[in-house]
């Protein structure tokens, strides 16, 4: 199962050129709106025409500008769930579930159908139309009817959007169980960090029509190659700092404000003293340390909480350092926050552990 | 008293049912190309297949005589090769009424095909099905309402045809006069018992007409 595609298309104003390169994991395209994220979808489905590029699934060449092949959406054999999930209001569920099933046997189109049913816990919902069902139901008869083509690829456009948060945990063990129990390749377009980290295991991020990083998904997450996907993943605390020293184990970086950061070298880190750099701290990862057990710590940084931000079991801190020149975001759960007794204008270390800071490539 | 005739009826009502079929289904072709594809020149053809709604009948009766007419290269074809006299016939009637009625079926028709959610066509055609199956199990089903009302408006628009028709068909009794037809010339003739019946008829007839298309499509064509 793969998908390989590269894609060009031009808009006013915008321009889309995407290359990607799929194996069998899930992979989730993540970018704000207007990215550009859904047609992409539509260009590799058919929907939208490309201005040039191709687009193979499992070595089937469906679009190729070079070779002029373009075959119709019919032939492409992909499973696109759509935002709005698509279902035919005019049609029962089980109508719905066996409308790709054309051109089958009656039996065969029955036994499959009610597989479906069962393996989508539709049972009992097949004479019912559309309208008379709940939007998880809806969700789950829009990907049995996908699933019951056997498609080679499955498209998935925003599938949380529509959906409350305990439903949304049950469509993402659907999609699990849907991935391990189907070969399929399947790409998730959407706009949402906690879903694209969710249904994840790799992670394109697009921005303005272009992929900025491709990775496994923890790759993109902690270690943003630059400083725009570091902004487009909502990390606040990027700082730019010199170089100072580089040794075996560590590159430390002065900053005006936070003193002498020391950071973990990683693998592939080649930077010269004097360098001038950017680098980020996800908000989890700032550490307030404990007034009664001070310890050592990695990059201690004194100053005061200046407004709390409550999230329900979550809340959001902005911290000020001492010299009250830079703001670190602090997000914390809630227990913690409790323990802390932390409240508004407390003063307070934090820690920045040298593992958890990334320098960017500017 | 003069004894009164139905024929009119009966012929208003023949020619407005086969004029409303050949307007349906040259129409929805046209209402579907309107909907579907964009290309140049379609607002002109738009406005051309709309323009029965604002030019007087009389004007569209004088153009399908020009076009239609014994002298006219269309005209021979069809008298020579076809066999089909159309001016002073009653199949003349149909063209006129077929003509003048198929706006009012392209624009509740297209309206309603524009309605359909694209997604809708692109999901049945991404789970394998052809063009033609999308149209017959997507998109005919799903405009219904609207394609029903065109149905309904240009047959009730064809019963009620007067100056096209008369300049195409005449007013030959008991051959081309309909209902509208006879009823002028009932005025005309001081005959106001037959004018009044055939008013009446008509205008029952037409109330009956819109209340059926709002009842079945709430008021929106």
């Amino acid at each position: 199962m793969a998908l390989s595609f590269h894609l060009k298309k031009g808009f006013p104003g915008f321009h889309i050129d995407v290359s990607l390169d799929l194996g069998d994991e899930m992979t989730v395209l993540f970018g704000p709106s207007g990215a550009g994220k859904s047609t992409i979808l539509n260009m590799i489905a058919g929907i939208v025409r490309p201005d040039e590029g191709f687009v193979r699934i499992d070595g089937r060449v469906v679009y190729s500008s070079e070779e002029g092949i373009d075959l119709p959406m019919r032939e492409r054999r992909i499973g696109y769930l759509f935002q709005d999930l698509a279902l035919f209001p005019h049609m029962t569920i089980f109508e719905n579930i066996a409308y790709g099933l054309k051109g089958k046997e009656r039996e065969e189109i029955e036994e499959k159908v009610k597989e479906m049913l069962v393996v989508m816990r539709l049972v009992g919902l097949e004479d019912r139309y559309p309208h008379e069902i709940s939007g998880g139901q809806k969700q789950r008869v829009a990907l049995a009817r996908i699933l019951v083509t056997e498609p080679t690829l499955l498209l998935l456009d925003e599938p949380f959007t529509a959906l409350d948060y305990p439903v949304r945990e049950k469509l993402r063990t659907d999609l699990l169980k849907i991935h391990r129990t189907y070969p399929v390749t399947m790409l998730i377009v959407t706009h949402d960090q906690e879903e694209a980290f969710v249904l994840g295991e790799k992670m394109a991020l697009i921005n303005e029509g272009r992929i900025e990083q491709f990775g496994t998904k923890e790759e993109v997450f902690y270690t943003p190659r630059t400083r725009q996907v570091a902004k487009l993943l909502g990390i606040m605390n990027v700082f730019d700092g010199v170089v100072h020293r580089v040794n075996q184990r560590e590159v430390i970086v002065r900053h005006q404000d936070l003193g002498l950061v020391r950071i973990l070298k990683r693998r592939g880190w080649r930077f010269r003293e004097g360098e001038r750099v950017s680098f980020a701290i996800r908000p989890e990862e700032v550490m307030i340390l404990r007034e009664d057990k001070p310890g050592k710590a990695d990059n201690p940084v004194e100053g005061t909480i200046v407004d709390i931000v409550e999230k329900g079991l979550q809340n959001t801190l902005y911290f000020k350092t001492r010299g009250g020149a830079s703001m670190l975001k602090i997000d914390m759960p809630l227990f913690a926050f409790r323990k802390l007794g932390i409240e508004r204008s407390k003063k307070v270390t934090v820690s920045l552990k040298k593992e958890c800071i990334w320098i960017l490539e500017a | 008293m003069e004894g009164v005739s139905l024929y009119p009826l009966y012929l208003t009502l023949k020619v407005s049912s086969v004029a409303t079929l050949f307007s349906v289904l040259a129409g929805f072709w046209v209402a579907l190309l309107l909907a579907k594809r964009d290309f140049p020149g379609k607002h002109l053809l738009d406005a051309i297949f709309m323009q029965p709604l604002t030019i007087p009948p009389t004007v569209l009766g004088y153009y399908l005589l020009v076009v239609f007419g014994k002298t006219s290269p269309v005209g021979r074809f069809l008298e020579d090769t076809l066999g089909i006299t159309l001016v002073f016939t009653w199949k003349g009637a149909v063209l006129a009424a077929m003509v003048a009625s198929m706006p009012l079926f392209i624009r509740p028709a297209r309206a309603a095909i524009e309605g359909v959610d694209r997604n809708l066509e692109n999901a049945a055609r991404l789970l394998g099905r052809s063009e033609w199956e999308v149209l017959t199990t997507i998109t005919i089903p799903l405009a219904r309402k609207g394609i029903l009302a065109g149905v309904i408006l240009s047959f009730a628009r064809a019963t009620g045809e007067f100056g096209a028709t008369l300049m195409v068909a005449g007013n030959i009794p008991f051959k081309t006069q309909t209902l509208p037809i006879a009823i002028y010339d009932a005025v005309q003739a001081g005959n106001l018992y037959l004018a009044n019946l055939l008013v009446g008829i008509i205008t029952i007839f037409s109330v009956l007409t819109l209340y059926i298309v709002n009842r079945f499509t709430g008021g929106r064509y």
